[in-house]
């Protein structure tokens, strides 16, 4: 991850918004080469600014951290049983340590169950 | 300055009010904060905090209209400096309530500068702490495991934050934590979270080797329920990871002032001993050895100060700052540690007793590589700008 990804989103977004650097450096009040230094990742970025991109590019603003995203953990896809799944971790990081440990009684008794019950 | 060539126009004297401003904390810190620098653990903590309050210090860059003095962040540094000068712990505290108030400054909406900001300025003051850092993956963003699940009414915050400055004594902790675990750094949000909240557990508070006046400690937080209107930019999905990287660098302004000072602090120690110190029947500043360190460690000072002064110059003017406020960090805090020990080294055996102010100095200086982002998070974040 870097500001390198977010540069990218930003190029992706405005070249399919047809604009040239020039122009949305001057719709969003920032120089060319700034712009062009934000999507090289070589300047950071700012929330205000990323927000006026967001805005004049018609993307919301996760749009452009998305990329942010570490890619070693797995990816939730658009099957039915990847969203269900990250749907559970999601709901796991809402319990008490004693209500995960119940969780996890369970499902070691489910995997008992599968086994034979043996 | 009057302009001399051409249209560039640069001046680097301070204002008459700036100039007030460094007097009157001066004057204060002589009374109220440096008979009692030397005495740790905190004792005398509670008393210097109210010293800075009832003179509204305790987060100078609240704006007027919430309480505080509305300063710029170059006053600021000068405040720092000037604390940490008599008391690097409690610049600290301050540095740290800064850093904690910073996105809320930045980025919170007008009821939560209203509900959070009055708590840091008046004559009750308190100060805030800022809670990043883990027990197990400490900065690291990728692998942050504090997570905040949505729920009906807001979210749920469950994670440990560790080497927290102003455990325990913060009225409120901004925290950074993941609403994602897939998304991680993505999906960060900043929360508010008043101190008395359920769940809100001091699981430790450390001893360290410097900065002894601020508490330093482990928090827990467990089964905490966040309202939604204590998310900053809670709409905005994506916003925190942006938002934070502001605030560090903010906050790498404010911790290179706080280097400029304790340097600052130690070669007026090591001038004055070096003054007064015989040797060969002459001070032993005349000696070429002592004079030329301490011409060395004037240098370097004046260095840091002029690093940190542009860095804070750039985020008031909203310029380009990032590179600016992490190159002043990674000089400032190298120079602090330099220095301290170069003062040291002059005052002999004295620089290691315990109790005595350069013996401090040094272990205070320690911290600086540290917080606010590692000196080797600095350079990267320099080098990814070249």
């Amino acid at each position: 991850m870097s500001f390198r990804d977010i540069g990218m989103k930003i190029q992706a977004a405005r070249e399919e918004k047809g604009l040239s650097q020039e122009q949305l450096a001057r719709l969003v009040g920032c120089s060319q080469s700034a712009l062009s230094n934000y999507e090289k990742g070589k300047r950071r970025l700012y929330l205000s600014q990323l927000e006026k991109m967001a805005e004049v590019l018609d993307k919301p603003l996760e749009y452009f951290v998305d990329s942010l995203s570490s890619s070693h953990p797995p990816q939730p896809t658009s099957s039915d049983r990847d969203e269900r799944f990250v749907k559970l971790v999601n709901l796991l990081g809402r319990l008490s340590d004693e209500e995960i440990n119940e969780v996890m009684r369970y499902i070691e008794y489910l995997e008992w169950k599968r086994s034979g019950g043996s | 300055m009057e302009k001399v060539r051409g249209e560039l126009k640069l001046d680097f004297s301070l204002t008459k009010k700036q100039q007030e401003l460094i007097e009157s904390v001066k004057s204060m810190a002589a009374q109220e904060i440096t008979p009692f620098a030397l005495q740790e653990e905190g004792i005398h903590r509670e008393k210097m905090l109210i010293s800075l309050a009832r003179m509204n210090l305790l987060c100078p860059t609240v704006p007027k209209e919430f309480g505080g003095l509305g300063l710029d962040l170059f006053s600021t540094a000068l405040v720092v400096e000037e604390l940490a000068a008599v008391s690097p712990g409690l610049a600290a505290i301050v540095a740290a309530t800064l850093h904690a108030a910073e996105p809320i400054i930045l980025a919170g909406n007008e009821q939560q500068k209203k509900e959070f900001l009055p708590l840091l300025t008046g004559a009750q003051a308190g100060a805030a702490a800022f809670a990043l850092t883990e027990p197990e993956g400490g900065s690291d963003l990728n692998i942050i495991s504090t997570q905040a699940a949505a729920d009906h009414n807001g979210y749920l915050l469950n994670g440990c934050k560790d080497y927290v400055i102003n455990a325990g004594i913060a009225r409120f902790i901004t925290v950074v934590a993941a609403t994602d675990m897939f998304k991680k750094k993505a999906s960060l949000r900043i929360f508010l979270v008043p101190h008395h909240a359920a769940g809100v557990k001091i699981e430790e508070i450390y001893h360290t080797s410097g900065i002894n006046l601020a508490p330093v400690g482990r928090i827990r937080f467990a089964d905490v329920n966040i309202v939604g209107e204590h998310v900053i930019k809670s709409r905005e999905a994506g916003s925190g990871y942006l938002l934070l990287t502001q605030t560090f660098d903010v906050g790498r302004a404010l911790v290179s002032a706080l280097a400029v000072g304790i340097a600052r602090a130690a070669l007026e120690e090591a001038l004055n001993f070096a003054e007064n110190r015989l040797q060969s029947g002459v001070p032993i500043k005349k000696h070429q050895a002592v004079s030329f360190a301490l011409a060395d460690m004037a240098t370097r000072i004046e260095m840091a100060r002029l690093m940190t002064w542009k860095a804070c110059w750039l985020i008031d003017r909203g310029g380009d700052y990032s590179v600016a406020s992490a190159m002043a960090k990674l000089a400032s805090s190298t120079i602090a540690q330099e220095v301290t020990c170069l003062a040291a080294d002059i005052m002999g055996a004295r620089g290691y007793i315990k109790g005595t102010l350069i013996e401090q100095l040094v272990r205070d200086a320690r911290v600086l590589s540290t917080i606010e982002g590692t000196n080797h998070i600095q350079r990267m974040v320099i080098s990814s700008q070249l």
